[in-house]
This record gives C-alpha cells, structure tokens and sequence, in this order.
C-alpha cells in the first residue's frame, strides 16, 4: 500500500523533484584516468598455441547504460513496504501474546487505582483540634489563584477575630493547581483526595464556605493522615 | 501466588470464601476473590485485601447497598482503599490519632437527590432593592 501511495504521489510531483534518488549518467572527469589504469595487460607466462581471450571491449562511462529505476519502485519503496510489512506482523505478534495474559482491568469503584498523599481533588477548609476554624481571611489563596476561583470576603468577629464571611471556591473554574493549598499559612484550604463529588447541575459545583467547612469536618482525618505522611518532604 | 485467571484460584477462592460470597462477588466485582477481612466503615462497608492479587487489585470493597456508589466509601477507608495508606484505618495509629471529636458523620454524594448541595451566599446583599414609599396625598 506504502508503495503505491509512493507511486500516486511521485506521479502527481514535478519530474526533477521526484527522481533525486535516480542516479543520470553523468560523465565523471576521471573517466579517461580509468581507462588507461584497467588497460588489459599480459602479466602471467604465455602458453604457446593458447591464445588469451580478448579483453571485454572498453565502453566509455558515458555510453553505458544506466538501469533506469524511474519506471518501477524505488529502492525507498521497495524497503518501507518490506519494513513496514513485518511492522505489521511485530504488532499482531504483541497483540497474540496479551490475547494469552490475564487481563489487567481495577474494577472500579470496588478497587481503585493508587493515588498520593499529595493528590489535589475536592477542597476543604480545616479547623484546627479545639474546632476552631483555621482561616484567618488573609486571602493569599484568592490572590494566588490563577483562574481566579475563589472569592473571599471578611469582616471582624464579635470576638475581635478576623474571619471570612464569605469563602466561595467555583469548582467550574478551579483548575486543581494546588497553589491555594501551597499559599495558606495556616494550612486551612487543602485539596483533599476525594474525586467522587460530580454533580447533576453546575449550580452544585458553586462551593460557599459553609460546603467547605462541612467537607473538612467529614475528612478530617484523612487530610491529617496525608498531611503527616508528606510533612518529611514540606 | 496462583495467577489471577486461572480455574485453580477461582476453586481455592470458592472453598475459601463459600458458595454464597462467590456468588455475591460474581455479581457485583465480577470476580471471585478471596482475602483478608480488614473491617468495616460506619455504613457497613466490607474491606478486603490479598497481597496476592494482582497489582492494584489487591485491596477491594464490598458494599452494603445494591445501589453501590464510589462516594459511599468514608474517607478514612478511601484512604486505605487507594493505596494511599498501608495499613487499614482501625490497625493505623496515625489515622486514629488524626481523628477529631467535632467531625462529623459521612453521607455519600447527594447529587441528583433533594439533599444535593444548592449554593447560597453566607454574607449580607450590598445592594438593596428600591423600595418605593408614596408620599400621603395632602
């Protein structure tokens, strides 16, 4: 198939661009050089009544014939067809030995494949031991977020306390970078590695603090655990 | 270690576990495997585990409800469940000791149901809608 489509498409190109690999006779300056060197000589004894055999007339390198390959395939061709056909065969040989393998499928969501410590999934906001909630309102994360999804808003607590009133996150617009995560100072917003929190309608995906808040009171533990798996590599 | 699709492993896996559990495993992993009973989450939750099976498929859950869903796993076994811990939560002394007195208990993805998560905003509007006051007519 390699070939023809060589074929179709050296046809359709111009002449001079198809046919480098085509060598012309061309007549070489040593050509004369040559000729005197292969001059047949006699060099062995001579036998008498045995005569030698006439030297094979000396045609000049301009007057041979060239074998003309334009007409059929090139040796180009002629090679991918022949590489590309075992190709072919290598490939059927690989997919006949996993026809004989166990097959590797992880049944989700009964097993699940491995994820890290570090995996960046749904967010959180955290509280520390005593329940207080841990964000300040420093609003490094809504400054860092390169897709600008979170929207923080924060007045003063009856207790004198800077605290957010408003920590939303757009789970639409989040691109799960971690950098949220990486700016908190006092390791309030985490990525948790919960992945199975699709929605039916966008709306849901529209975090308030409160969602957050709810989703690191139901993870806490989880997010301590990973937390102190990674805390030898921060 | 007997490979993992084999009559042998699927008879040894049978005689372990009993016809029953084979059964139920049939119909809901696909599989017949046996393993190590690690315990169960609150919803009831039964983790296994076999270091024998093949890799990443040695850990696996068998869910209580018919409707099984990958959210219903609490987090503490999703933990374990993806390879993210080694040990399972109730043998891990960091997961025990990471867990907090003010947390609170854990429901499945609510999505598509009337206890799906609908937004709302947590502060006061800035801008107040006119209110129009007629004047008493003199």
């Amino acid at each position: 198939m390699s070939s023809r489509l060589a074929l179709t498409l050296r046809s359709q190109l111009p002449r001079s661009a198809a046919t480098p690999l085509v060598s012309a006779a061309r007549p070489l300056s040593t050509s004369a050089i040559l000729r005197l060197a292969t001059q047949p000589t006699q060099t062995g004894p001579t036998v008498p009544g045995y005569s030698t055999p006439p030297a094979a007339p000396i045609v000049p390198q301009a007057e041979q014939t060239v074998v003309d390959y334009s007409n059929g395939p090139s040796a180009l061709d002629k090679a991918s067809s022949l590489f590309f056909f075992t190709e072919i065969l290598r490939g059927m040989t690989v997919v006949l030995e996993q026809f004989f393998r166990p097959p590797y499928t992880i049944m989700y969501p009964f097993e699940k494949g491995p994820a890290s410590p570090r995996f960046r999934g749904e967010h959180a906001l955290r509280r520390y031991a005593s329940g207080e909630e841990r964000c300040i309102a420093c609003k490094l994360c809504e400054a860092i977020c390169p897709a600008q999804a979170i929207t923080i808003e924060s007045e003063t607590r009856e207790d004198g306390a800077r605290r957010t009133t408003r920590y939303d996150i757009d789970m639409t617009k989040c691109i799960y970078c971690g950098f949220c995560q990486e700016a908190c100072p006092v390791d309030a917003i985490v990525e948790t590695q919960n992945t199975e929190y699709t929605t039916e309608t966008r709306e849901e995906l529209l975090y308030n603090k409160e969602k957050l808040l709810a989703n690191g009171d139901r993870m806490e533990a989880e997010i301590a655990a990973n937390l102190h798996a990674d805390h030898v590599y921060r | 270690m007997i490979l993992t699709p084999s009559i042998r492993r699927v008879v040894a896996n049978v005689r372990q576990v009993g016809l029953r559990q084979a059964w139920r495993d049939l119909n809901y992993i696909g599989d017949m495997k046996a393993g190590r009973y690690c315990g169960q989450d609150e919803h009831g939750n039964r983790f296994f585990e076999n270091p024998d099976e093949t890799l990443w498929r040695h850990r696996w859950v068998d869910f209580a409800s018919h409707d099984f869903n990958a959210s219903q796993v609490t987090p503490e076994w999703h933990a374990w469940l993806t390879h993210i811990r080694h040990l399972p939560p109730p043998e891990d002394p960091i997961m025990q000791a990471s867990k907090q007195p003010w947390q609170t208990p854990h429901f499945e993805n609510l999505t598509g149901t009337r206890g799906a998560f609908k937004t709302y905003s947590t502060t006061k509007p800035k801008i107040a809608g006119w209110e129009p006051k007629v004047a008493a007519r003199a």
